[in-house]
């Protein structure tokens, strides 16, 4: 009894040396350092936003990145531009109404007349103190949206990549144990899997399903463990299966499985955990993709930020309504970014080739 | 050796088969059919729908056209286009293919020589400050959220600097009293194209054994410039000097994606060339070679960049084979005419012949290539092929 317990504890400290070695590898490589960060920014941010509406610091009416509005009023004057260019205070089309000033071409109902002064909506708003990156053309603030975008790129990565990579470890691990048929099998699956076009896949099951952020982490991700991961994983198998101490366990007497599980599992799994922080990466930008063409029924996310942007035509606006365009399209540019550079830096931690020295 | 490929080209058959019912499934799961809007139509006389669905054969159960369109298939008839009524699907590949290949090809000729170049060279000056930076800018470039950069890149040339066009294929006023018609001027490009790659293909591989790293690179320059000063006298002579102003239309409109594109795909091959020039670095026999005393430069080139070369042609074969797969978003951005908005208009219309034709094209496209990447695995490594024998 003594000795069990003793060897638990062995193989505990083991453990623990093991996570601190490795740390000190990752720890090198600045590149993954500076991804970890990001993606570290990222996490934060994505859990900021409860933690404000809770405690009461942010109210829901005001701040919800969905339903959220502030009646945002400004003074304006109300001019009429001119019918050719250039005039005394306007040179070009595009520079009337200028700063504070109003079509009186564009107003619907206001009875304002030209040379007066009316107080109109101001939407989009700029930033300012109470909105950090200003509001967007319905009046919700971006900087919550950019939250809630954050914890769904989140929750979608992960889940996903988790799901993918469990499947393509699973299949490829099997694949490579027992071969014949059931690798036949498995590997013209993935073929099938990979024959699809993905982009085109996802439309056509986007139109006859109504794609929570749920279901798409579960359609990328089964489309992503069925897919050409399996085989990349199936290699790195076959390289494990034929080391000795797998002899040596079916010598001893070990079972397919117990084989399977307990030592050919593990050699794979750092390949594995590779694989799955370059596939969060994957899994975000898909379904930035998708609710940039407007095909997801997802309340709030970065991608839909921009589609909302450019069906609004801000887009083409330039860098006067800057915090639409460029907020959601740098945040997920940097988190993929990130996790992409977390995953090079685990590369160097398990591939002894790539260390510096 | 033969009983493995006769095994494989089994299994081919009977994926491709799966693949045509898995698709057909699919695209008959998408609710409503591609002549919906017709009954938005108050005027339309009753039974008309009805009749239109039965001469299209839509109006049978799912499990009996399924059968009709694989027998059909076999028999080398892919049907009629629902959308663009008399043309079949293979008369509408035939007339997008050439201009999706045309502009992805080039891109990725560029992106894979210069990402290769850089990649190189960020392996060698590994550790220092320019190499951080511009491998942070090219992990930048590899992740952007595509859409959105292609959005800026037009704002910015096309909008806001006015420099080039804005998507499309062609200025369609400019060709009003064209004596051509548009494909003709496009196929001559691509000939000329071809061409011209070719020979410099052709002048590369000659002054690839060249010893002196130095005479090779001038002349690799010279035949560079040769090349140039050809295709200029080609356009200026004959029968392409009438063409020229419209072919000068299409390149025009090509400039922004290409440039796009190639800003994304070339740092995927600059990055992916130096994991695996660090892996090569750390082999003996560079070490052997530093022991020798060989310069730096030969180091590099001959001994390291070679060894490096090889997952960067399999990445390359690979992104051939995904081409039409990934021209679906660039092709709707730029409003370019190709197989990608083909595809997208296909399923989004529910024109399941046109569909399931360009499915099955790249289906086939991808089978056939990882056939071929299997079997010179196989025949590469001894280990897959006693396994396949037992």
């Amino acid at each position: 009894m003594d000795n069990l317990k003793n060897e638990k504890e062995i193989a505990k400290s083991l453990r623990r040396k093991a996570i601190s070695k490795n740390w000190k590898l990752f720890k090198q490589s600045r590149l993954g350092m500076v991804g970890l960060i990001i993606v570290f920014f990222f996490f934060i941010l994505s859990i900021l936003q409860p933690i404000l509406f809770l405690t009461g610091i942010w109210d829901q009416g005001t701040y919800n990145p969905v339903v959220g509005y502030v009646d945002q009023t400004q003074d304006f004057l109300v001019v009429e531009c001119p019918k050719e260019f250039p005039t005394e205070k306007y040179e070009k089309r595009t520079d009337c109404p200028g700063r504070n000033e109003v079509n009186i071409k564009t107003l619907f109902y206001s009875d304002g007349e030209v040379g007066e002064t009316i107080q109109l909506n101001l939407q989009p708003a700029p930033p300012s103190r109470d909105h950090i990156l200003g509001t967007d053309s319905l009046g919700r603030d971006v900087f919550s949206q950019i939250m809630e975008g954050s914890q769904v790129a989140f929750l979608l990565g992960i889940l996903s990549a988790t799901l993918g990579v469990g499947i393509s470890t699973l299949l490829g691990t099997i694949a490579a144990f027992f071969g014949g048929r059931v690798d036949a099998y498995l590997m013209r699956q993935s073929d099938l899997v990979l024959m699809l076009p993905t982009l085109p896949l996802l439309f056509i099951i986007s139109a006859f399903a109504e794609l929570k952020i749920w279901h798409l982490a579960v359609v990328l991700g089964t489309i992503g463990g069925l897919g050409g991961s399996v085989i990349t994983i199936k290699s790195q198998a076959l390289q494990v299966k034929v080391k000795p101490f797998v002899d040596s366990a079916r010598i001893t007497g070990g079972s397919n499985m117990k084989i399977l599980f307990s030592h050919v599992l593990p050699n794979v799994a750092p390949l594995a955990l590779l694989f799955m922080v370059f596939s969060v990466t994957g899994a975000i930008a898909s379904e930035s993709v998708l609710s940039f063409l407007g095909l997801l029924n997802i309340e709030m996310s970065w991608g839909l930020m921009i589609y909302l942007a450019q069906v609004e035509g801000y887009i083409f606006s330039g860098l006067k309504f800057w915090w639409l365009i460029l907020p959601a399209g740098l945040s997920v540019t940097f988190l993929t970014g990130g996790f992409y550079l977390v995953g090079r830096g685990l590369d160097e931690v398990f591939n002894p080739r790539l260390r510096k020295r | 050796m033969y009983k493995y490929i006769f095994k494989r080209i089994y299994q081919l058959v009977i994926v491709f088969f799966l693949f045509l019912v898995t698709s057909y499934i699919l695209f008959d799961s998408i609710p409503g059919n591609a002549f919906q809007n017709m009954l938005l139509n108050p005027l339309l006389p009753p039974g008309a729908y009805e009749q239109v669905l039965a001469l299209y054969g839509l109006d049978k159960p799912l499990s009996e056209r399924i059968v009709l369109y694989i027998t059909n298939f076999f028999k080398g008839d892919f049907g009629y286009s629902y959308k663009y009524y008399p043309k079949t699907p293979i008369e509408l590949i035939a007339e997008r293919l050439p201009r999706t290949l045309m502009l992805f090809a080039m891109v990725n000729i560029v992106s894979f020589y210069t990402g290769f170049l850089v990649g190189k060279i960020l392996a060698w000056r590994r550790g220092s400050k320019s190499e951080t930076w511009i491998t942070i800018t090219s992990v930048f470039s590899y992740t952007v959220f595509y859409p959105w950069f292609a959005l800026m890149m037009l704002w910015f040339f096309g909008y806001k600097m006015d420099w080039l066009p804005i998507g499309k294929f062609l200025y369609p006023e400019k060709w009003y009293d064209a004596p051509f018609d548009s494909d003709v001027i496009f196929t001559l490009m691509i000939k000329f194209t071809v061409i011209v790659s070719i020979i410099q293909f052709l002048i590369y591989m000659f002054t690839r054994n060249i010893e002196s790293l130095n005479s090779k690179r001038n002349l690799r320059f010279f035949g560079f410039i040769l090349n140039i000063v050809g295709s200029f006298i080609f356009w200026n002579t004959g029968d392409a000097l009438t063409k020229k102003i419209y072919a000068m239309d299409i390149a025009y409109h090509m400039i922004l994606p290409v440039i796009t594109v190639t800003i994304v795909a070339f740092a995927g091959t600059a990055l992916l060339t130096r994991t695996t020039m660090m892996e090569v670095l750390k082999d003996d026999y560079i070490l052997t070679a530093r022991a020798k005393g060989l310069s730096q430069r030969r180091i590099r080139d001959r001994h390291a960049a070679r060894n490096a070369l090889l997952p960067v042609v399999t990445s390359f074969i690979f992104t051939i084979v995904t081409i039409i797969d990934g021209s679906v978003l660039t092709e709707t951005i730029f409003s370019w005419p190709g197989m990608g908005q083909l595809i997208l208009d296909s399923v989004l219309n529910e024109d399941i012949p046109v569909a399931m034709a360009t499915f099955s094209f790249i289906g086939v496209f991808a089978l056939v290539a990882h056939f071929i990447a299997d079997i010179s695995y196989a025949y590469l490594d001894p280990r897959i092929r006693i396994q396949s024998q037992g």
